[in-house]
């Protein structure tokens, strides 16, 4: 009884994260952003099925053998979201964890309150990154119900020529969404260092996207070819890999830890910034 | 503040980390230290190769190329580049081959019976049937020679025209190897500097071929394993079931009609093929004769009809080959006549208007004399 009265008294961290994602899910902002992007799989999906006349291929890559084959659509969706619009919307939810607080004068109630700043910023990325999950999760859930109305297909026919029972198929997308997600973490966390430094939060989305359109013009150049494996953009072409059966680890272990050291690199920035931030 | 300075140096760490980490990535994977083998002469070393039974094996082989020729659609493993080819085989003949290109990727498996190819691009199989008869024929000319006598003849073939030497050892594929290098004798005319292959402690299996030319020290060609797992492989793999929806393109190899057969035989007579030079200088030459040039310039000027959007990448028409010809090389002429060379690092080719071809690892000079004494 004394020392619970005596020694100050945290709040549970387990209540803080929650208290954190509950703020971000009802603001309405968020319950549209994610409907937005429940629309991707849809478009492309019926736009595929419109294409399809029965003979050739609907296009290059996963693509072409989507027809008849419904499960393929999430994967082909978040591959075709990675490049720009997941990185946009990890920066989105970035830029309001810190640059949004600042913006609204409620970073600095934050700051003085009795948590810690390294705690506080474990917090906004908690939020970000739970957010990023949650994104990708319901585009491929979106996905392969769409996939599976428009195209059907018994399985998931790979780019080997095999096809995947069931279970297996899930187990497919399920590591699909899980590897994008965390390519989506290395982008959204720069995107949180650069949260730290202004408190406008256009300027972090401006300065990601830019940063990875950027990288996508670097990884073009042929004479650069030294800069390449570093940069996060490059390896998300060997993603395809998933999609491969016997399944090749190499490439997609290579680009996890590619994007883990962006995070390690984006969250020690952030946390460095903040541990200096004057109130 | 105590507790800010702490903040900033674990997450100064973490940054350096970070960047660290990113190097390590980059840096290709080192070979690690070379193992310790007991020595081995290079003619038993070649000898072992040659008896050497297949094994079963599964892994990855890179090619990295750097030939200085033009890329061809579809095809990484054939430009320049690196790409990766995936294969398993169970070391009695049948085998699995998987060539990923860009985010697709060609499959070609071999079960025993028939031989499936898999193209992810256009979604169609190819069956063809396992062509049992040849490999009797293979199997029977194996066990009625001896295997010792022929790689004695091996060796000797090749020291006939290079010099064969061990290079020490070196890890392929985290695999303890041999270096066999050959090396061309002094008189070879050859852009060659040496060809270095790695072979298999154990196993006596080549895992990586290396072709290195004058004037550079990375080779111009290479091609090795960079996975490798010995032993039985899931048998699952070398069967084939063409999935459904997929086009499945049945090609017989039946035995070929009699005018087949006349027809080939009359086009191989158009062209006259001999070899020129020996060892390292052998310059392949061929002539086409003037009909069947024309014959050739004619489908050349077909118009194009299926210039359509589905025409597959690979497909290069025929009116274009010569075009690509021209645009490849650079057009030479001598007393031979004139034409048109193509050069890589490894080697060259000589088109001459007039239908001639030579073709040879060799420099320009020789390809020259070559076709000179095709008349």
């Amino acid at each position: 009884m004394t020392t619970a009265t005596t020694t100050a008294v945290r709040a549970p961290l387990g209540r803080q994260l929650r208290s954190e994602l509950r703020w971000i899910i009802r603001r309405p902002r968020t319950f549209f952003g994610l409907l937005s992007l429940c629309l991707v799989p849809i478009v492309a999906g019926v736009g595929m099925w419109v294409a399809m006349d029965g003979d050739g291929p609907l296009g290059p890559g996963l693509a072409a053998i989507i027809a008849g084959n419904g499960l393929v659509l999430p994967v082909f969706t978040l591959f075709l979201s990675l490049p720009l619009l997941l990185p946009l919307i990890g920066a989105i939810w970035a830029a309001d964890g810190i640059a949004g607080e600042a913006q609204h004068g409620t970073l600095r109630g934050l700051l003085l309150a009795p948590v810690g700043r390294v705690r506080l910023l474990a917090i906004k990325a908690f939020g970000v990154a739970a957010m990023t999950l949650i994104a990708t999760a319901l585009m491929a859930l979106v996905g392969a119900v769409t996939g599976a109305i428009l195209f059907g297909g018994q399985g998931m026919l790979t780019l080997s020529g095999t096809t995947l029972p069931f279970v297996e198929a899930v187990g497919r997308i399920a590591l699909t969404v899980l590897l994008v997600t965390v390519q989506v973490w290395g982008v959204a966390a720069v995107a949180l260092a650069i949260s730290t430094t202004t408190e406008h939060p256009l300027v972090v989305m401006a300065t990601t996207l830019g940063g990875v359109i950027l990288f996508n013009v670097l990884g073009v150049f042929e004479a650069l070819d030294w800069l390449h494996p570093y940069l996060i953009t490059s390896s998300w072409n060997s993603l395809a890999d998933v999609m491969r059966d016997p399944l090749p680890t190499d490439q997609l272990w290579r680009s996890t830890a590619l994007a883990g050291c962006y995070v390690l690199i984006g969250l020690s920035l952030a946390a460095m910034r903040m541990a200096t931030k004057d109130n | 503040m105590n507790r800010r300075r702490v903040t900033v140096g674990v997450a100064a760490a973490g940054v350096v980390a970070g960047a660290a980490g990113l190097g390590v990535l980059a840096m290709p994977a080192g070979a690690g230290p070379a193992p310790d083998l007991p020595a081995v002469s290079a003619e038993s070393l070649v000898e072992s190769v040659v008896t050497a039974k297949p094994a079963a094996f599964g892994g990855t082989v890179e090619v990295a190329n750097d030939l200085g020729i033009p890329a061809l659609p579809g095809m990484p493993q054939l430009s320049d580049g690196d790409s990766k080819v995936r294969m398993w085989t169970d070391g009695e003949g049948r085998f699995r081959m998987q060539l990923p290109a860009g985010s697709a990727e060609r499959t070609v498996v071999d079960d025993g019976a028939q031989v499936w190819s898999w193209n992810s691009e256009d979604q169609t199989v190819t069956k063809l049937p396992h062509d049992a008869e040849d490999r009797r024929r293979v199997d029977e000319a194996g066990k009625s020679s001896d295997p010792v006598a022929l790689s004695r003849e091996v060796v000797s073939a090749l020291q006939e025209f290079s010099e064969i030497t061990v290079d020490g050892t070196a890890r392929v594929a985290n695999r303890p190897v041999y270096e066999l290098v050959l090396t061309p004798k002094p008189a070879e005319r050859t852009v060659l500097r040496e060809v270095r292959v790695a072979v298999d402690a154990e196993l006596r299996m080549p895992l990586r071929v290396a072709l290195l030319t004058n004037g550079t020290a990375a080779p111009a060609a290479q091609i090795g394993f960079s996975e490798l797992n010995v032993g039985p492989q899931d048998a699952g793999l070398f069967s084939f079931t063409p999935p459904a929806g997929a086009e499945v393109k049945e090609e017989t190899a039946a035995e070929p009609t009699e005018q087949d057969k006349a027809k080939a035989e009359e086009a191989l007579g158009q062209i006259s093929q001999q070899v020129v030079g020996t060892g390292w200088d052998t310059v392949l030459v061929a002539k086409a004769t003037p009909e069947l040039l024309t014959q050739f310039e004619q489908s050349g000027q077909r118009p194009q009809t299926d210039r359509g959007p589905r025409r597959a990448e690979g497909d290069v028409p025929q009116g274009d080959i010569q075009e690509m010809i021209k645009q490849l090389g650079k057009p030479v002429s001598g007393d031979w006549g004139s034409g048109t060379l193509i050069t890589s690092r490894v080697g060259g080719a000589l088109i001459a208007d007039d239908g001639r071809v030579a073709l040879g690892a060799v420099p320009e000079q020789v390809l020259v004399e070559a076709i000179g004494q095709v008349k």
